[in-house]
């Protein structure tokens, strides 16, 4: 196996567990929401203004999970493709190797059409994977988007917190954990998008 | 890769091994290759690590495009590690294995060829004028096992029955039967689960008329050779693992 084979095989694995770990903090993060919304139901008018921003969170929540579900499903296309790249090269490899020892046999020459279209295929493969990447990357995009703006929600609810009287403390939590899970999401895909983008369509 | 032609008829049989350039810490094997005008059937063509030299010998004798049959007497990495390459070379062609290694087998992958499941009675293989007999060897060693007899030529290819390891640049033919015994005595004690199964073997066999007893490792046995291998597996105790 080559190194560039290695990376990649690599790189694919990896995306597979850092998602592992955003469903995770997404799925903290749904819970936050629903903790938030019950603080916020008891607080009435005193967190008037965090009531909209459970919901918006919740849904956030909702959202990244169902994207990193469709990435995930999207990586696995990816190792797939990984894997019959790996194998096509192999065998475009043998092939040639057979061709050059066939030097001087009578039918040497009836071993171009296989080397043919084994680096068709092979090449066919190696363009699939950095179309695939280059969407794959678009999708880590988007997450990376909500991680953004789950922190953008994240300070809002700390200036409603700071309203809610006896309940600042338990909201104040609630936008910290938010804070924190939308830092771990972004770092996370950061990661992936930083392994992949070597491999992006130029 | 040396090339021992050891039938020449209307058609030809030839036999490949002997493979200087294989890694030192893989199995050296026996490849046969049964050639008529227009096709060529490959069997057991060997592993992943000698697609290349094997591909190559063969171009010797076939264009790519008439190696249109595959043999796998069992499903041994030795025998057919080297189906997803030839999967992958070769356009309209069949393998001949066992029927119950097919969702085995299909682990090195077998998409563009056709797998032709063997049953356990056995069958045939038809190569233009050539019907090539496939004789159930359950057991010795693998449960699902065939070696192929051409009752024109004479051969019977036995997969690993009277396999022997030697040097690289050993002769191909049992030349001192005597002396030929203890490179395979161990193997045949220990690979070959059983007596009973081994026994059934030898009564089919003795019926057959063999001039060339092909094994997938080691020297072919010809003539008088023949037999004297048949009567000393018969008194070998095999299984003794347990
Ligand atoms: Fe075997
Ligand atoms: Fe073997």
């Amino acid at each position: 196996m080559t190194n560039q084979t290695k990376s990649q095989f690599i790189a694919v694995a990896s995306i597979t567990s850092e998602l592992s770990a955003v469903m995770v903090v997404a799925k903290e993060i749904s819970l936050a929401a629903a903790n938030a919304k019950a603080i916020a139901f008891r607080a009435g008018d005193k967190a008037k203004g965090f009531q909209p921003i459970t919901d918006f969170i919740n849904e956030l929540a909702k959202e990244t999970i169902e994207l990193v579900t469709n990435i995930n499903i999207y990586a696995l296309v990816l190792y797939r493709l990984t894997v019959d790249e790996y194998q096509k090269t192999a065998a475009y490899n043998k092939f040639e190797l057979a061709a050059k020892m066939a030097e001087g046999a009578v039918y040497a020459k009836s071993m171009q059409e296989p080397v043919d279209h084994a680096r068709l295929s092979m090449q066919d493969c190696q363009r699939q994977f950095k179309r695939d990447v280059s969407q794959l990357l678009g999708q880590l995009e988007a997450v990376m988007h909500h991680a953004r703006a789950a922190r953008v929600i994240a300070a809002n609810s700390r200036i409603e917190a700071s309203q809610a009287g006896e309940y600042l403390q338990s909201l104040q939590a609630v936008a910290e954990s938010v804070d924190k899970a939308a830092h771990t999401i972004h770092d996370n895909v950061q990661r992936c998008r930083i392994a992949l983008s070597i491999y992006r369509n130029s | 890769m040396k090339m021992t032609k050891i039938y020449e008829g209307s058609h030809q049989w030839i036999m490949f091994g002997r493979d200087e350039g294989k890694p030192d810490n893989i199995i050296d094997t026996n490849q046969y290759v049964v050639r008529t005008p227009n096709r060529c059937l490959l069997l057991d063509p060997g592993g992943a690590e000698l697609f290349a030299p094997m591909m190559a010998a063969v171009l010797h004798h076939a264009p790519v495009d008439q190696i249109t049959d595959l043999f796998a007497s069992h499903q041994d990495p030795d025998v057919i590690s080297s189906l997803g390459l030839w999967d992958q070379a070769l356009t309209n062609a069949k393998l001949h294995a066992p029927a119950i290694w097919e969702g085995f087998l299909r682990h090195y992958s077998c998409e563009s060829i056709e797998y032709v499941p063997i049953p356990d009675n056995g069958g045939t293989i038809k190569l233009e004028s050539v019907e090539l007999q496939l004789i159930p060897a359950h057991y010795l060693h693998s449960p699902g096992n065939f070696h192929v007899y051409d009752p024109q030529a004479k051969i019977l290819m036995t997969g690993d029955v009277g396999a022997a390891f030697e040097a690289p640049d050993a002769p191909v033919f049992v030349d001192n039967f005597a002396a030929h015994v203890e490179k395979m005595r161990h193997w045949h004690q220990r690979m070959m689960p059983s007596n009973q199964a081994k026994r059934v073997w030898i009564e089919r066999v003795r019926n057959m008329d063999i001039d060339i007893l092909a094994p997938q490792h080691g020297r072919m046995f010809k003539g008088d050779d023949v037999k004297r291998f048949l009567d000393w597996f018969d008194a070998l105790q095999v299984g003794i693992a347990v």
